[in-house]
């Protein structure tokens, strides 16, 4: 049975993208069929880095009621995997799309909820893909709530930030408890020093023991290499053996056992 | 056909027709018993609509909570249904249902003998009809 994986966090910036689109990548080049699904409305990411041209439909349309799910879905399963399968939605990166998905009423986020959830029985049942993996908006957005009440796990990224660490510790009673959903943190942008020392490391891994009430999955060093890329490129796919995969593959394993 | 076979007929569909009433009059004191535990109608009174967004989820308490992101996933369902997700009584979830469909959150439509629960999202109509063709 596949699985929707949610991609979310408290502050932006955390590497969520990144982090969708390398662990996608990374099922997908075990030989899985997956999805990934832009769900941040707010600032649209994944047309930019993976440059499908003539989209006729967008996740917004799905959303909308305008299409179903199949319709949005672009197969880059040719340029981005050596096995398996690799399908992407977007989200409608224009000015206009995103102010009128800001403005949208409670009435409409109901639909979308049910929208969301009905991808369980589209895109796992009926295309029997591996796994789904949506990527959403920071904070408590609506969208990003929809995106975490329509999926089996949810995966938090936090950065070492003071205000990200307590943002993060508020949103997990306040939202994910009240869910009972499946969750793992994950700590992103860890600095190469603290990991690398032992008592450091060992201190950061109590402090956020005590802090958070969830499994940590794993912390993620800073890679300037990555930054350098500027996201140009999908390191699971060209550069596999790249440290950062190998504590993706990491995670990927961790996440059954959530 | 024989006078007692008729007879034995005829008090069979009687019993039947108590035991539904009896069904229905035992959904309606859940109801009554969950509305004295929880207080009454909790319709909004803003003039906003009684809409089962996820902001209103997560201001329900957690019983009830747990029961309507269980029928916001079947999108229709029994309290049968209902009871076999989140592993509680059936009595309970018919409360629980009961008490969203009061709230306004929820609708409820009696076919046959079942009662079916269900989140209203297109236009009331449309959606249930999708829902029983598919089932």
């Amino acid at each position: 049975m596949g699985k929707i994986i949610t991609v979310h966090s408290y502050k932006g910036g955390t590497g969520k993208t990144l982090l969708s689109i390398n662990l996608a990548a990374l099922y997908a080049n075990k030989g899985k069929s997956v999805c990934l699904l832009d769900l941040d409305f707010r600032a649209p990411s994944l047309q930019a880095i993976f440059k499908v041209r003539d989209v006729e439909y967008w996740v917004n349309d799905y959303l909308n009621g305008v299409c179903e799910i199949k319709k949005v879905l672009k197969d880059l399963s040719q340029t981005h995997t050596k096995r398996g399968h690799f399908l992407v939605g977007l989200a409608n990166p224009s000015t206009e799309a995103i102010r009128e998905m800001t403005a949208k009423d409670r009435k409409w986020e109901m639909k979308a909820l049910g929208r969301l959830l009905s991808l369980k029985t589209s895109l796992i049942n009926d295309m029997q893909l591996d796994y789904v993996i949506f990527d959403t908006s920071p904070g408590l957005q609506y969208s990003s709530i929809n995106a975490i009440v329509s999926s089996d796990i949810a995966l938090v990224v936090s950065g070492t930030d003071i205000s990200d660490i307590k943002g993060t510790q508020r949103m997990i009673e306040e939202l994910y408890e009240l869910f009972e959903k499946k969750t793992g943190l994950i700590m992103n942008k860890v600095l190469a020093e603290v990991l690398s020392s032992k008592s450091e490391r060992a201190d950061l891994t109590k402090q956020l023991m005590n802090s958070y009430n969830l499994p940590l999955i794993e912390m993620i060093p800073c890679f300037c290499d990555i930054l350098k890329e500027g996201g140009t490129k999908v390191f699971a796919t060209e550069n596999p053996e790249h440290p950062f995969i190998k504590t993706l593959d990491q995670v990927a394993t961790s996440i059954e056992n959530l | 056909m024989t006078l007692p076979r008729r007879l034995e007929q005829s008090s069979a569909s009687i019993l039947q027709k108590i035991k539904e009433c009896l069904d229905q009059l035992n959904e309606k004191m859940e109801v009554m018993i969950e509305l004295s535990k929880h207080g009454q109608r909790a319709s909004s009174q803003d003039g906003l609509p009684d809409v089962l967004d996820v902001m209103t989820l997560l201001s329900l308490p957690d019983h009830l909570r747990k029961t309507a992101v269980t029928l916001c996933k079947l999108e229709q369902a029994t309290a049968d249904e209902v009871a076999d997700q989140t592993k509680r009584a059936r009595a309970v979830e018919s409360g629980y249902l009961n008490q969203l469909v009061l709230m306004g959150y929820v609708k409820k439509e009696r076919r046959g003998r079942k009662a079916y629960f269900f989140v209203e999202r297109e236009s009331g109509e449309k959606e249930v009809t999708k829902a029983w063709a598919r089932s």
